[in-house]
């Protein structure tokens, strides 16, 4: 992603006076993964949504929002596992609970930080719940499940 | 001078909610606080690998136990958006009405916390005493006192009869008169006012810089509320967002109970606004599998609730966030318990409405 | 120090020394509840085709369905009462009654092993349903 041009976006919308709604992050997981109950059909229209899932990459999206007249604005960028995202705490005083939070979920590095949280915002089993590894992991262990039931079901039917 | 750290929760005996908070000292003041997240994580979010979307509803419904409703709704008002589905009229109002009724009982239960917390065991137990005939109105009109179960992906499942609500409105307008006496006791009583006004100020400018949403800013006289905006129905009913100026713990309490009234008068104008007869359409059935991504905002009780949705064409969605309101206003608490007085940070903490339920989702 | 009678809640606090509680002596008055509150689900044995609906479209899955067997069981404490099993019911097999089932003080366990709550009907046998439909057409 681009630095520079990424945050003097973001001062425009701060000397707006827009409000940060929302940071988030969703794990780009090819739709092509079984798991996920995807049917032949619907890999056609995967386009639409608005993005070909790379591999192994990240959409983080950042909303922000007029209280005046109700508006979101998003800024949308894909990165990797290894890119490193520029804060934008320095303008928006919420930022550091989002930044802190895709820190710790999705494993990704933000830089400046103005309170870093140093991975103790969230206390989960696994640590990093929503990297591509976990992500796939969850999603095969659910297919093999499925798949076992199915196969059950088939003996059984075959016994009787 | 040397530094202690208090550890503030999960359990304290003022708080009902499971915060947990490390609170740092100089003294008897609090220098800083640093929040953790995660006690009652329930992962929610990454439910939606396992769940399908159609039984999704019931999971966001779960999400908290007070704006059960409201969560419920804003999952199927996203899913409707993506799918493209038109609710039926009087199925949008009777979302409004039950939203609003939801909004009365969630400023009264906490109305009772905050009188519980800064010790006013008598206010308590008038507050929930009248929240107790919410729930009996929401039990006659949805099935459920807590967890409503009525809204589904294109409308609401079941009606309420137009008899039955001329009698909700008239019961409700009752209990705003007699709210109105209790309402005058958080307003005049010296030990109240002595104990909260002034305490806990954010000002307009630092409300705005935090981003504060809801009762929270709207007390310190920033005009937000997601209503405005006119989004399921909302444009056809006249109303003001409540404000107040100070800024202090006085003034988050005065806005609720501003707010309840108003809240009454707005399930008053929808029952006459309403289309009226038996029998009408309720849901509007979808087909297919939701492809599609949107943002979906409503006004919760503690403040506007942002649901992030996207589904990829399967029956389990791709991503499903809820930023709701005490995760928002995290910022603003913290700043404000910097610098205060320890004996302080219960009120600030409550004055804020936290529901860690909704954060930890 | 304020004078005790220009305290708004005086007034209150002297009224509810003389007046009745608010609330119900609650095991001894139980408010019955209201009509159509969820309760618990209840099924209707002789209807039910086993079309095995209700059990794909449960949100808890609470609800197990073996076609072959004729069985149709329900985990009362995993249901949480959404009454969608109910709603998509093409025979109205079952239904939502408003009272819950009393709440389980200790973990009992039935002879089967079952947990509590666990509930299960078993149809007729089908080959001998068969038999009777015929023996019902012939006639
Ligand atoms: S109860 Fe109704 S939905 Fe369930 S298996 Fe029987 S007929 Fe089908
Ligand atoms: S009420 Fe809901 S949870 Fe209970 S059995 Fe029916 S579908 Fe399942």
């Amino acid at each position: 992603m681009d630095r520079e041009a990424f945050l003097a976006r973001v001062g425009e919308y701060h000397k707006e006076g827009r409000r940060l709604a929302l940071i988030n992050v969703t794990t780009l997981v090819p739709a092509a993964a079984p798991a996920h109950g995807a049917k032949p059909e619907a890999a056609a229209t995967e386009a639409s949504v608005g993005e070909t899932a790379a591999p192994d990459q990240f959409e983080i999206t950042w909303v922000f929002e007029n209280d005046k007249d109700a508006t979101l604005e998003k800024i949308r960028e894909q990165v990797g596992p290894a890119d490193i995202i520029p804060s934008i705490s320095e303008f928006f005083g919420a930022a550091f609970l989002y930044e802190n939070e895709i820190h710790e979920l999705f494993g990704l590095n933000v830089e400046g930080i103005n309170l870093d949280l140093q991975g103790q915002l969230y206390k989960t089993a696994t640590k990093v719940p929503f990297s591509h590894a976990a992500v796939k992991a969850r999603l095969e262990a659910l297919a093999a499940k499925t798949a076992a039931a199915a196969e059950a079901k088939a003996t059984t039917e075959a016994k009787a | 001078m040397k530094r202690t750290i208090i550890p503030f929760g999960p359990q304290h005996p003022v708080l009902p909610e499971p915060l947990v908070l490390d609170l740092i000292l100089e003294d008897e003041r609090v220098v800083d606080a640093v929040p953790t997240i995660g006690y009652i994580h329930r992962g929610l979010e990454m439910m939606v690998e396992r769940v399908e979307y159609t039984e999704m509803g019931f999971v966001a419904e779960r999400i908290c136990g007070i704006c059960s409703f409201m969560h419920g709704m804003g999952y199927c008002v996203s899913l409707e958006a993506i799918m493209n589905v038109e609710v039926p009229e009087r199925a949008r109002w009777l979302r409004i009405i039950w939203a609003e009724i939801s909004r009365v009982q969630s400023h009264l239960l906490w109305l009772g916390l905050g009188a519980d917390a800064f010790g006013f065991e008598n206010l308590f137990m008038h507050c929930w005493r009248m929240r107790e005939e919410i729930l009996d109105i929401f039990e006659k009109t949805t099935g459920g006192r807590i967890i409503h179960s009525v809204n589904r992906i294109g409308g609401v499942k079941r009606d309420v009869s137009d008899a039955e609500l001329a009698a909700i409105v008239v019961k409700l307008e009752e209990l705003g008169k007699a709210f109105e006496k209790t309402a005058n006791v958080f307003g005049k009583d010296p030990s109240i006012r002595h104990r909260l006004s002034g305490v806990g100020v954010l000002s307009a400018d630092d409300a705005r810089a935090v981003d504060a949403v809801g009762p929270m800013a709207r007390a310190s006289g920033v005009v937000m509320d997601t209503r405005l905006s006119g989004t399921y129905g909302y444009d056809q009913v006249d109303f003001e967002p409540v404000t107040e100026t100070a800024g202090d713990c006085l003034a988050r309490v005065v806005v609720r109970m501003r707010e309840v009234q108003q809240s009454i008068g707005l399930v008053r104008q929808a029952v006459e606004k309403m289309p009226k007869g038996e029998g009408m359409p309720l849901e509007n059935k979808p087909r297919g599998n939701p492809v599609g991504e949107t943002y979906t905002r409503l006004e919760q009780p503690r403040g506007e609730v942002l649901y992030y949705v996207k589904a990829n064409g399967t029956k389990n969605l791709e991503r499903f966030r809820a930023r709701t309101p005490t995760f928002a206003n995290i910022p603003a608490m913290i700043k404000l318990v910097r610098g205060c007085d320890l004996a302080d940070v219960p009120n600030i903490i409550l004055t804020i409405d936290p529901c860690i339920s909704c954060t930890e989702r | 120090m304020a004078n005790p009678l220009r305290l708004p809640m005086v007034p209150r606090a002297l009224r509810n020394l003389v007046s009745r509680p608010a609330t119900r002596r609650y095991p001894y008055e139980i408010r019955p509840r209201f009509e159509g509150a969820r309760g618990t689900i209840e099924f209707d044995v002789e209807t039910c085709n086993y079309c095995m609906l209700c059990m794909r479209r449960c949100p808890a899955a609470a609800i197990t369905v073996v076609r072959e067997d004729r069985i149709w069981s329900i985990e009362h404490l995993t249901c949480i009462g959404c009454n969608v099993c109910v709603e998509v019911c093409n025979k109205n097999s079952l239904s939502m009654a408003k009272e819950s089932k009393p709440v389980h003080t200790h973990a009992e366990v039935g002879p089967q092993g079952q947990r509590p709550g666990h509930e299960e009907w078993h149809g007729p046998d089908p080959a001998i349903a068969a038999a009777a439909k015929a023996a019902a057409a012939a006639t």
